[in-house]
């Protein structure tokens, strides 16, 4: 099953204020819901342990996550790959985009388009998109949170340069 | 299917509850189990551990205090529906307790079931934020209270948090006077024990009854199933509040809860056909209570 998710989301900080955030793994990993573990592989290339949960369903995701595209301070496509066992798997691509609104401030859009299978894939585009609009929003909030803080980032990601950001 | 092993527990204290899933990891709790067992059986659902709660008789409760009533988490549908208290004082919840799917699930299931599911199409969801309800959350550390507002988060999710359970409902009565205040709750349903494509749930108080076209002092409307969380249509509700509830006024009330509304689409509802459906049901829930308001 294949859908799309989408959202904004605005800051009073600028651009290039929150991309080292965005572009530090560690920081990205503290902020991820229902993120247990996360791997480097490589400055492109990240493995993870995520749990996320519907109501009862709550499926531990091993994810395979790839960095596709980076645009200083603009633009970060991602790729992910999730096996949760018997209970499904998906991959999704997404993109993200900061623009500087106004008032200085950053609007920051997002999409994503996601290849669902398995038994998961039976809760439906209306629950999967309802739960996944809201934890992005909760990972959105918690990178502000760190911006606020005055969290050291380091820009660590980098772009696999051959990947392509097309779903299989 | 059968569900996957699990390791079944029957406390029969809310502390023997809090301890028990502090000490176990994955660990789900069951009320009425009229949700949760399809789910397991669809290996959806795989909790390692099951706190059963039907042995937690403190939590089984219609409490009528001064301004307020409170009800137990594991007080069934059908206790619901049949309580004076409730019916004397918050009709619309009896009201919709009743509406639940049939006597054989309203026997067991359980408010704190249908609220810790969330579903968007749930009544008590909906019926709870017409009436301004608070839930109350318990863990280790203690009750914590969350009002209906804060407490739906988005399909399936609620604010209760890793070991933490629901423990009960309170609803304010003093916005309710009896003897000038309506209440209604309406379901879309073409097929009865079944999910409502679309509920409303409308309460008008007015100042008095006895006069010609009495003026609505309060009114409240809200929706299950028009969005991924309760509906409540604040503005709708200022529309037809200082009015006898007016054709126009009525009319705009409509125009507005049909922008708000924000459904999604189901095989035998499309999208735009629930929009439609939140107009005609925002006009037919305030009307039915405003004339129940007047005629006690």
């Amino acid at each position: 099953m294949s859908m799309i998710f989408d959202g904004e989301f605005e800051t009073h900080r600028a651009p290039d204020e929150l991309w080292t955030y965005f572009v530090d793994p560690d920081i990205v990993a503290d902020c991820a819901p229902g993120m247990e573990e996360m791997n480097r592989i490589s400055d492109s290339e990240y493995e993870a342990t995520i749990t996320v949960g519907v109501g009862s369903v709550k499926p531990t995701f091993s994810v395979d996550a790839t960095v596709l595209e980076m645009e200083e301070p603009e633009m970060l496509v991602m790729k992910a790959e999730g096996s949760g066992g018997r209970k499904g798997a998906f991959e999704a691509v997404s993109r993200m985009e900061m623009s500087e609104s106004e008032d200085g401030g950053t609007i920051l859009q997002w999409e994503a388009e996601a290849n669902v299978s398995g038994i998961i894939a039976s809760l439906g585009q209306r629950a999967l998109g309802s739960v996944a609009e809201r934890l992005i929003g909760q990972f959105f909030d918690c990178m502000e949170g760190k911006v606020e803080q005055g969290v050291d980032a380091t820009p660590r990601m980098a772009p696999k340069s051959d990947a392509e950001a097309d779903l299989d | 299917m059968k569900s996957e092993p699990f390791v079944y527990h029957s406390p029969s204290s809310v502390e023997e509850v809090v301890s028990l899933m502090n000490e176990h990891d994955h660990a789900e709790l069951v009320a009425g189990n009229q949700s949760l067992a399809i789910q397991m059986n669809n290996r959806l659902a795989t909790p390692d551990h099951l706190i059963d709660l039907n042995g937690v008789d403190e939590l089984a409760y219609v409490d009528e205090r001064d301004g307020e009533i409170e009800i137990g988490a594991m007080t069934t549908h059908k206790t619901i529906a049949n309580s004076d208290a409730i019916d004397r004082t918050v009709p619309i919840l009896a009201e919709a307790a009743q509406q639940i799917a049939g006597p054989s699930v309203r026997n067991v299931g359980t408010l704190g079931g249908g609220i810790g599911e969330a579903d968007p199409a749930g009544n008590y969801p909906t019926v709870l934020t017409a009436l301004d309800a608070t839930i109350t959350i318990t863990s280790e550390s203690g009750d914590r209270d969350v009002g209906v507002d804060e407490f739906f988060i988005a399909y399936m999710m609620t604010e209760v948090g890793e070991n933490e359970m629901i423990t009960g409902a309170t609803v304010p009565t003093d916005p309710f006077p009896i003897g000038r205040t309506g209440m209604s709750f309406l379901e879309l349903k073409r097929v009865p024990h079944t999910w409502p494509k679309l509920s409303a749930a409308g309460i008008v108080r007015v100042d008095d009854p006895t006069r010609d076209d009495p003026t609505v002092e309060e009114a409240r409307l809200t929706f299950a199933n028009a969005s991924d969380t309760p509906l409540r249509v604040e503005a709708a509700e200022s529309a037809v509040e200082g009015t006898s509830l007016t054709d126009d006024a009525l009319e705009e009330a409509a125009e507005i809860a049909m922008d708000s509304a924000d459904p999604a689409d189901e095989m035998q509802a499309e999208a735009e056909y629930k929009e439609e459906q939140v107009g005609i049901f925002t006009k037919r829930a305030l009307r039915e209570a405003y004339d129940r308001a007047l005629d006690q």
